[in-house]
């Protein structure tokens, strides 16, 4: 068999696998079009008919959507900034040296890397609502979210640190910077792609976190998306094609951002994963 | 003082100023809640004593009543299912995947970058969606089971107790399976060619290659691959929260969802922090083969 055909047959399995892989997405955008008697077709109408455009617009309003997509926005922008502005600087530190103190702080970081929120919660709950906190529960979740992705962020941004050359920053000590000046001016900016991969993939898991909201927030009002779409599940249990719109309003903008960044964000991930 | 400043800027405190930031917050919202954990698991702490930071003490109480309770059993027998189950079929799933696409063909990176798709979608949504897929009388699984001649019968995934487990199972599968096949790709990445090339000039075929050169090469990343699948495994609660609930009658409990269901269902804090501490050892030990084997690996 000649290498192109080889190739060719390579690609034809590829996509085969792919569209394997990726099936349960496709159906989540079919049902979420469909009419509420064709969702129940026996045997299932694999291919869309007439798209059923107003499934979005019904639920829209019905299943508060804007509320709970506002909340979810707020929450993975809290989340992002809070894991920025403490995890960047300590992922350079850890990038920068290497000692066994180092070696310590790193190690930490793994370690707290690990814990399941959901077992972490019980505790954080308890002592969240004794001190008070519960009585912001938005912020007391940002808060707890935040602890969850801060070693992930310090670990992926690391790798990004370790690709910008030393000599830079110190011709820019050189040059008369201070060390604050030359992380700012130099450093930041040249690790600036992988810092982004690492805030958008930190961004990403805010958007759909569940069970910090749903442990520590009790009013609906502030509720975020994953929380909305149980909600709604449970009364609407058989209008599978309003749940799928909602999944899909919910899902949407994550799987345009990563169609959009796929390359760079495996990247992010390949280099940070292992190291 | 001033000189103090000067260091904050310009010096090794600039340094311990950024380190401090985020170990002091990891310490407050992460090492004190592990701390505070092990204390609450010896104290009853109700919705009535939940303002105040100390509960009375009831010594080993929440630990026997853990231990008596008759769904102890089942959970733990499903914790060990369930995460040994996912952990084997993902990681062999993204194996398989990741050498398929080592194959260098045109398009190979993207089609992989594709799979992970599915890794960054929230895992609430992904049990939603599983959920429909595998619903009873018209999940689309069902329907190809059948036509497949597999099976005869409807089988009811999310309400059948002999089922219920391996429903979620399933849908964690295909929610891990990515990350397992990245990370493997990477491993087989940085295996130098010309060893193939070495081996297939001594007239090794594909399969002694594979046994006596990849696998070796890759020990360290399968490791830590398997070691991190146990860990996600073990933090996986969204898709029991979209699926079954860990019902019908305690047949999908696992560790994890028992262990907030007492918490946050029953309103029995102790109780939940028990298998939160208990569970919290069995993540850190694994936590320590994983950095052990990256460790060997890169020399952090």
């Amino acid at each position: 068999m000649s290498s192109a055909w080889t190739n060719r047959l390579l690609f034809v399995t590829a996509l085969v696998l792919a569209g394997i892989y990726l099936f349960p997405l496709y159906w989540m955008y079919v049902t979420s079009l469909k009419t509420q008697s064709s969702i129940f077709a026996v045997p299932p109408e694999f291919l869309p008919g007439v798209p059923q455009w107003q499934n979005y617009a019904l639920i829209w309003d019905v299943a508060n959507i804007p509320r709970y997509m506002w909340n979810s926005l707020v929450i993975a922008t809290g989340v992002t900034a809070f894991t920025l502005i403490f995890g960047a600087g300590a992922a350079y530190v850890l990038a920068r040296y290497r000692n066994a103190w180092i070696d310590v702080a790193l190690f930490l970081v793994l370690m707290l890397q690990v814990l399941p929120p959901s077992l972490m919660v019980t505790p954080i709950f308890v002592g969240f609502a004794s001190v008070g906190l519960l009585d912001y529960p938005r912020f007391g979740a940002i808060l707890a979210i935040s602890a969850k992705t801060m070693p992930f962020f310090i670990i992926l941004c690391r790798a990004a640190f370790m690709t910008v050359p030393r000599e830079l920053e110190e011709a820019a000590l050189v040059d008369g910077n201070s060390r604050a000046g030359a992380f700012f001016m130099i450093v930041l900016p040249l690790a600036r792609n992988g810092i982004l991969v690492a805030a958008l993939l930190i961004f990403m898991q805010g958007f759909g976190e569940y069970v910090y909201s749903a442990s520590l927030i009790a009013d609906n009002r502030l509720h975020p998306a994953s929380i909305g779409m149980t909600n709604f599940l449970q009364p609407n249990v058989v209008n599978w094609n309003a749940i799928m719109a909602f999944a899909a309003t919910y899902v949407t903008p994550i799987v345009a951002a990563f169609v959009l960044l796929q390359r760079q964000i495996v990247n992010g991930l390949t280099a940070g994963a292992l190291k | 003082m001033s000189r103090l400043l000067r260091s904050l800027r310009d010096g090794i405190g600039f340094d311990t100023l950024l380190i401090i930031l985020a170990l002091s917050y990891l310490f407050v919202f992460a090492g004190l809640p592990l701390l505070y954990n092990v204390i609450i698991s010896f104290q009853r702490v109700d919705v009535f004593s939940l303002g105040t930071l100390w509960h009375p003490f009831v010594g080993l109480e929440n630990y026997e009543r853990v231990f008596s309770d008759p769904l102890a059993r089942r959970v733990l027998i499903n914790t060990l299912i369930f995460t040994l189950g996912s952990v084997a079929l993902q990681f062999t799933l993204g194996f398989a995947a990741a050498l398929f696409f080592h194959q260098r063909f045109p398009g190979a990176t993207w089609f992989r970058g594709l799979f992970l798709a599915g890794w960054i979608m929230p895992g609430l949504v992904v049990g939603v969606l599983w959920n429909w897929l595998l619903s009873g009388d018209f999940g689309v699984i069902n329907h190809v089971l059948r036509s497949m001649g597999l099976i005869e019968s409807a089988i009811f995934w999310r309400s059948d107790t002999a089922w219920s487990l391996y429903a979620v199972m399933m849908a964690n599968v295909w929610y891990g399976m990515p990350f397992n096949m990245i990370l493997l790709s990477v491993g087989l990445a940085a295996i130098p060619d010309d060893l193939y090339e070495a081996a297939e000039l001594d007239g090794a075929n594909a399969w002694q290659r594979f046994w006596t050169i990849t696998l070796p090469m890759m020990r360290s990343t399968i490791g830590a691959v398997l070691a991190l699948g146990v860990i996600f495994t073990l933090q996986q609660f969204d898709l029991f929260a979209a699926i079954t609930q860990g019902g019908p009658a305690g047949s999908s409990t696992v560790a994890q969802y028992w262990s907030w269901e007492l918490s946050f269902r029953e309103f029995d804090f102790g109780r939940g922090a028990v298998i939160s501490v208990l569970m919290i050892i069995v993540v850190l030990f694994v936590s320590l083969i994983y950095v052990r084997s990256t460790r060997a690996e890169t020399r952090l």
